[in-house]
């Protein structure tokens, strides 16, 4: 298995929700070993997240599914968290052996009794996905809710990743990348998912979709004087309907 | 990328260190009775241990510190930990053997052994900095050749400073024409101008350094403008903590000559007016070593920078959104 996520840059409101969730989730768990906050009610509140979103603003020209030029500007918020990359650096790096990945389904974990407090992975990681906790002087990173995933007490609906569940657009999507047939392979497949800093060649499994160019409306016609008898009533229709 | 100075310390220490238990080494296999070299390898010993104490500072969690030989096969972090270790039997036993016997096949090979693991452990503290693709001015041969150079200059420096010192009282003076004699402080003058060379070379690249990824690349967004809007938190993170060190253009430019006029050029002047003035040669090269180590971190550019909004300053244009 390669489990990762898709994450929807065209529909992600960012709204923060699944950073919270992950907070929420991890901030308890044995699996992650937590995510501290550092004076959190005081002056400069700051702390580990496993998962933090960016906005940023994105413009282009491009193409509609009609093939209308358009121009494309839009917000765009991107949620980073660990990719859990076929080829981690951050894992070869570690000299302790505190951080690996698991050959059965692809997960980079970090062993909180062998970590070192060292920042080596860290600075192997081109995301900023892995965040030091000082308090206990160990690394910390998002675990795709291991302690989730597998949980059979859990309902199946519930079996996946605390940031998809709480994501109120739908634009968090978790699954087995390693299956063509699967719902994140083909979400993929179909929106042209992307792989960040593909350059590095660390081989990310999570992927990105690109924002999507809105239908153009053809305006022209729109307010073109309708013709025969039929659009004329047509066109009664709606203004009688706007009253 | 921040430039800890538990880490600055210890890779400039370790250098002049190891340094200059290699040059004390090769001296002692080529030369019989040698004045200085009891002082020397305790000197040396000294400081890499304070180099190795001072890097193990910066552990979080310190208590952990002894798993780091467990990854030898796959990281050079702990490489340098591995060979760092084994160079103290190795030393103890060279310096044994040394008192022992003026020469020996014992002393022969724990020497050349001892510069060996020297060198290797100079060589994993340069590859741990130039093997990380994420820092893009660092992943270069002049990390891997600086981080060697440096130690064996400063180390040369130092075994000059020594052997005067030890020899002021010492009758050997006469005998072999003075400490000065011989080719040391020839080989200390290439090496100060082998590493003055390879820094400017280094300054000379970095403008010219791989480009940070482009914002576009980054965020697998296709043509087009792309800018950052909202970091998403109001204050310091441990991404700005660690990587998004600023330092002014200015500044760096200062530093830079600082570091080389410090580092190299007043050493190498001060040698050739006079060999007496080994000492202060060496205490003013390490400042500029020092200067040199913070300067190599505060101005590497690590690639969550560009998540950030950075535009590296000498590539503007090349990162998305102003290009």
């Amino acid at each position: 298995m390669k489990l990762g996520l898709v994450i929807d840059l065209d529909t992600c409101v960012g709204c923060h929700a699944c950073a919270v969730a992950c907070k929420e989730w991890n901030g308890q768990s044995l699996m992650a070993g937590g995510a501290p906050d550092y004076d959190p009610q005081g002056a400069e509140p700051s702390g580990v997240w496993f998962n933090r979103v960016r906005h940023y603003e994105f413009s282009a020209e491009a193409a509609s599914p009609q093939g209308a030029h358009i121009n494309l500007s839009k917000t765009i918020n991107v949620p980073l968290s660990c990719m859990h990359c076929e080829d981690a650096d951050c894992v070869t790096v570690c000299p302790t052996g505190a951080s690996y990945k698991r050959a059965e389904d692809g997960i980079v974990l970090i062993d909180p009794e062998k970590c070192m407090g060292c920042n080596y992975c860290a600075w192997a990681c081109p995301y900023g996905a892995r965040e030091l906790d000082t308090q206990a002087g160990v690394m910390r990173k998002c675990t795709l809710c291991v302690d989730r995933i597998y949980d059979e007490q859990l309902p199946p609906s519930q079996r996946q990743p605390a940031c998809v569940l709480a994501c109120p657009s739908h634009a968090r999507h978790f699954g087995d990348f390693d299956d063509p047939a699967s719902p994140v392979s083909l979400l993929s497949a179909a929106r042209d998912g992307q792989a960040l800093m593909p350059e590095l060649d660390y081989k990310p499994v999570n992927r990105y979709l690109p924002p999507r160019a809105a239908p153009a409306v053809d305006t022209a016609a729109a307010s073109a004087r309708p013709g025969n008898l039929k659009d004329r009533l047509r066109a009664i229709a709606n203004r009688l309907i706007e009253l | 990328m921040k430039p800890a100075l538990s880490v600055v310390f210890f890779t400039v220490s370790s250098g002049v260190g190891l340094g200059l238990m290699i040059w004390a080494s090769l001296a002692r296999l080529l030369s019989a009775p040698l004045p200085g070299f009891d002082l020397a390898m305790g000197l040396a010993t000294g400081l890499f241990s304070a180099g190795l104490l001072s890097s193990s500072m910066h552990l979080a969690n310190p208590r952990n510190g002894w798993r780091a030989f467990a990854g030898f096969r796959r990281s050079w972090l702990s490489r340098e930990a591995v060979f760092a270790v084994l160079v103290y039997p190795v030393a103890a036993l060279f310096w044994w053997e040394a008192r022992r016997a003026s020469q020996s096949g014992l002393l022969v090979g724990a020497g050349i052994m001892l510069v060996a693991l020297a060198l290797m452990v100079l060589v994993c503290t340069a590859m741990i900095y130039a093997c990380l693709k994420t820092v893009p001015h660092w992943r270069s041969w002049h990390t891997v050749l600086g981080y060697p150079l440096f130690g064996l200059m400063s180390g040369a420096l130092l075994w000059l400073a020594v052997q005067s010192v030890s020899a002021a009282s010492s009758a050997a003076i006469d005998a072999q024409g003075g400490p000065q004699a011989g080719w040391w402080p020839g080989l200390a003058l290439v090496l100060l101008a082998a590493g003055g060379v390879l820094k400017l070379a280094y300054y000379l690249r970095f403008a010219r350094a791989p480009a940070l990824p482009s914002l576009n690349a980054a965020l697998g967004l296709p043509a087009g403008r792309v800018r950052l809007l909202d970091v998403g938190h109001s204050g310091r993170t441990f991404l700005t903590d660690e990587f998004v060190f600023a330092l002014a253009r200015e500044k760096a430019r200062g530093l830079r000559w600082l570091s080389l006029a410090l580092g190299f050029v007043l050493p190498a002047v001060l040698l050739v007016v006079s060999v007496r003035w080994a000492g202060l040669a060496l205490l003013i090269c390490l400042a500029g070593l020092l200067v040199e180590r913070w300067l190599y971190f505060a101005e590497a550019q690590h690639v969550v920078r560009v998540y950030h909004g950075s535009v590296a300053a000498p590539q503007a244009g090349t990162v998305g959104g102003r290009g």
